[in-house]
């Protein structure tokens, strides 16, 4: 009897799968990275896309939290036969590894001419392999530079354009405030991505690169190892405390926002948290480009950020590019600013007078949106990132010198490199 | 052999057949699989296959990252399993001794070890946080600079996983404790046996095979420790705290580097073999228990 009732129950369930979805309209899956707090915008956006299209169903999915586990999910589910979902959020360092891997839709052929115009040209950069497009720009982050308004006013300061004026200035800051647990400038260095891009910003204010055009790694290793040299001595000087090569995003902003410190390179995201009600600093919060080095190139900022593909796999591909066509579009970005933290990717948007009174510094942050150049665009960027990740933390905590590291990281990279050949 | 016996014994293998047919599809598939994988050069999403022989190997003997997260899964394993099992045995023996609170104390226990270890990761990322965390906020002016020296790192980490593993340790100690019978105590105190006496000639050598089966348990785990470190530091600084699964996590997931990403899989599986065997070896039951 038992063994009866068991078989019954497997066919039930086995039976329950399929069918349905088959009979059924059109189900487009969606996957992306929740956004967090009450006003999650994007499953209104799908219901209006539903609305539009009245025999589509769409699925949101949620994606892990963490950068690394999306990616991991991603490699194992794209690399299977049937992902399983039409559209995905992903990180524009990934675009090309991902269109090399065959697991994008070329969007290409469907684009209007001008249609991408709208769009800040790094994004689109960063969407583009091998002159396709691979995929739509969603939202959008720029480094910049946070500093306290308060503080700076004080003494006289204006925002500082180079890294001397900037040392110069915590240096001053310091002695006369006499605070012993107020530190000067914050950045990231902990041993992950974001090192990475703390790193490139120092490269590019030095006038150099991490990969050059023609594929040459560390095209100027002298101007390299110069930022590297510098970056250590912000750490070794106290202009930066001894706990940055710990520092993350999340811990260097929890500081800033604490009132520890002067300065503080960070994304866009931070202001809305320094804005708060219950905020510490609230109201003595500027934002400003980030600091040059003297007689070099302007500070500019790494962009990052996040663009929507379509599964190659997709059923619906027709569907699917709508789909992803419509929540980059300038409504629902819109929608999405107002409700979230998330910058968009569309220029027109940072002057939009309905949305600049909720965000007033958007038109700030449209300059240095413009100004912000690309991490490498190569589809082995990971490997490029997880190989020099521990060779800069080496230099900054001071245990390497930063010709070896940079020599090291040519080594290990030319190895896998040369067996991708 | 009688038929009687043939019988049983076909019935046996067929009982056996559902475990062995899982064991083989779940360890033994993926096992060989992950070897072949080891001799190859292989990023698939690039369409790289071809055969490597022991390139990879090769390779990894050279390499200086592989050899400082090899140096750095064995401090990590021979501390923090040192530091478990010491503090662990301690614990089970006040529980044991302790009437009061007991329940107390083995609820707070198992709250411990039932955390999920990402978790108790997040928890310590916390304390550990340079100007907001507890530890730091009660050491002042003192302030440690935990996951941000790289002498401090590696420490910090084991920290973070003695608290969560050491209570593992401690209740299944605790567990045979309980089953010491009381009259060996009893014989003990009639032979003028004092507490010292008592714990070394008594406790100690009954819990020695416990002991001894949850340095085996600690020890594969820390071998393939993962998670801690992978939230607290995600490897730095300086790859001070990455260890081989963290290395082949990243040689597999994101330098997508399967081949070479199996070979460091698979010198891990040799580690963790090689200890399991050394440790059975032990364990085998003896004519004579001293």
């Amino acid at each position: 009897m038992r063994r009866l009732l068991l078989v019954l129950c497997v066919a039930v369930l086995s039976g329950c799968g399929g069918s349905a979805l088959e009979r059924g309209p059109v189900t487009l899956v969606f996957k992306y990275a929740r956004i967090l707090g009450p006003a999650d915008p994007v499953p209104e956006l799908l219901h209006e896309f539903e609305a539009a299209h009245p025999n589509v169903r769409v699925r949101g999915e949620a994606l892990p939290w963490t950068s690394d586990e999306q990616h991991q999910f991603y490699v194992i589910n794209l690399e299977g036969r049937s992902p399983g979902f039409d559209v995905m959020m992903i990180d524009v360092i990934w675009v090309p590894e991902f269109a090399r891997a065959g697991w994008l839709l070329d969007l290409t052929p469907g684009l209007h001419p001008g249609e991408l115009a709208p769009y800040f040209p790094s994004t689109v950069e960063a969407a583009t392999d091998h002159g396709r497009v691979w995929a739509l720009p969603w939202n959008m982050n720029v480094g910049l530079l946070y500093y306290r308004a308060d503080l700076l006013g004080k003494y006289g300061l204006a925002p500082p354009e180079t890294f001397d004026e900037l040392a110069r200035q915590v240096v001053r800051i310091q002695a006369g405030e006499r605070d012993p647990a107020l530190d000067g400038y914050l950045w990231q260095a902990k041993q992950y991505e974001g090192l990475v891009v703390n790193v490139l910003e120092a490269f590019w204010a030095n006038g150099t690169r991490l990969l050059a055009d023609d594929g040459t790694l560390f095209p100027e290793p002298g101007r390299a190892a110069e930022a590297l040299g510098f970056l250590r001595g912000l750490i070794a000087s106290g202009v930066s405390p001894a706990w940055t090569p710990a520092a993350d995003e999340e811990l260097s902003r929890r500081a800033f926002g604490d009132g520890r410190a002067v300065f503080l390179r960070n994304w866009p995201y931070a202001m809305d948290l320094f804005q708060a009600r219950d905020s510490p600093v609230r109201g003595r919060v500027g934002i400003a480009p980030l600091p040059g080095f003297a007689g070099g190139p302007r500070g500019a900022g790494s962009t990052g950020g996040a663009h929507l593909g379509v599964s190659r796999r997709s059923r619906h591909p027709e569907l699917a590019v709508d789909l992803a066509r419509f929540l980059t579009s300038e409504r629902a970005q819109k929608a999405i600013a107002l409700g979230a933290a998330l910058s968009p990717t569309r220029e027109a948007l940072y002057h939009d007078p309905g949305l600049v009174r909720s965000r007033p510094e958007l038109p700030a942050l449209h300059a240095l949106m413009r100004a912000g150049r690309s991490r490498p665009v190569t589809p082995y960027y990971l490997l490029l990132s997880s190989t020099v990740q521990p060779e800069f933390s080496a230099v900054l905590v001071g245990l390497k010198a930063p010709a070896r590291a940079i020599g090291d990281a040519r080594l290990r990279l030319s190895h896998f490199l040369d067996a991708l050949r | 052999m009688t038929g009687r016996t043939r019988a049983a014994r076909r019935q046996a293998l067929l009982l056996l057949a559902p475990t062995l047919v899982a064991l083989t599809a779940l360890t033994v598939y993926p096992g060989c699989w992950v070897v072949w994988l080891s001799l190859q050069h292989r990023v698939p999403i690039f369409g790289v296959a071809r055969f490597a022989g022991l390139d990879n190997f090769a390779f990894l003997a050279v390499d200086p990252r592989f050899w400082s997260a090899a140096r750095t899964t064995a401090a990590f394993t021979a501390l923090s399993v040192a530091l478990e099992l010491l503090l662990g045995v301690a614990v089970a023996l006040a529980l044991a001794r302790q009437e009061r609170g007991r329940r107390l104390g083995l609820s707070l226990l198992l709250l411990a070890w039932a955390m999920p270890s990402v978790v108790t990761a997040k928890l310590y990322e916390w304390l550990y946080h340079p100007t907001a965390g507890l530890i730091n906020v009660l050491l002042g002016a003192h302030a440690i600079n935990w996951l941000g020296d790289p002498r401090l790192a590696l420490p910090a980490v084991i920290l973070a996983d003695v608290w969560r593993s050491m209570p593992f340790v401690a209740l299944l100690c605790y567990a045979r404790l309980r089953t010491i019978p009381a009259e060996l105590y009893e014989a003990a105190q009639v032979d003028g046996a004092g507490r010292l006496a008592t714990l070394g000639r008594v406790t100690l050598p009954l819990l020695g095979r416990i002991v001894l089966l949850a340095l085996l348990f600690r020890t594969l785990d820390a071998l393939r420790a993962f998670d801690i470190m992978f939230v607290l530091t995600g490897g730095g600084p300086a790859g001070t705290t990455e260890t081989l699964t963290v290395y082949a996590y990243r040689s597999l997931f994101q330098m997508l580097q399967l081949g070479f990403g199996s070979a460091i899989s698979v010198v891990v599986f040799a580690l963790v073999m090689g200890a399991a065997w050394a440790y059975l070896r032990l364990l085998r039951p003896r004519a004579v228990v001293a």
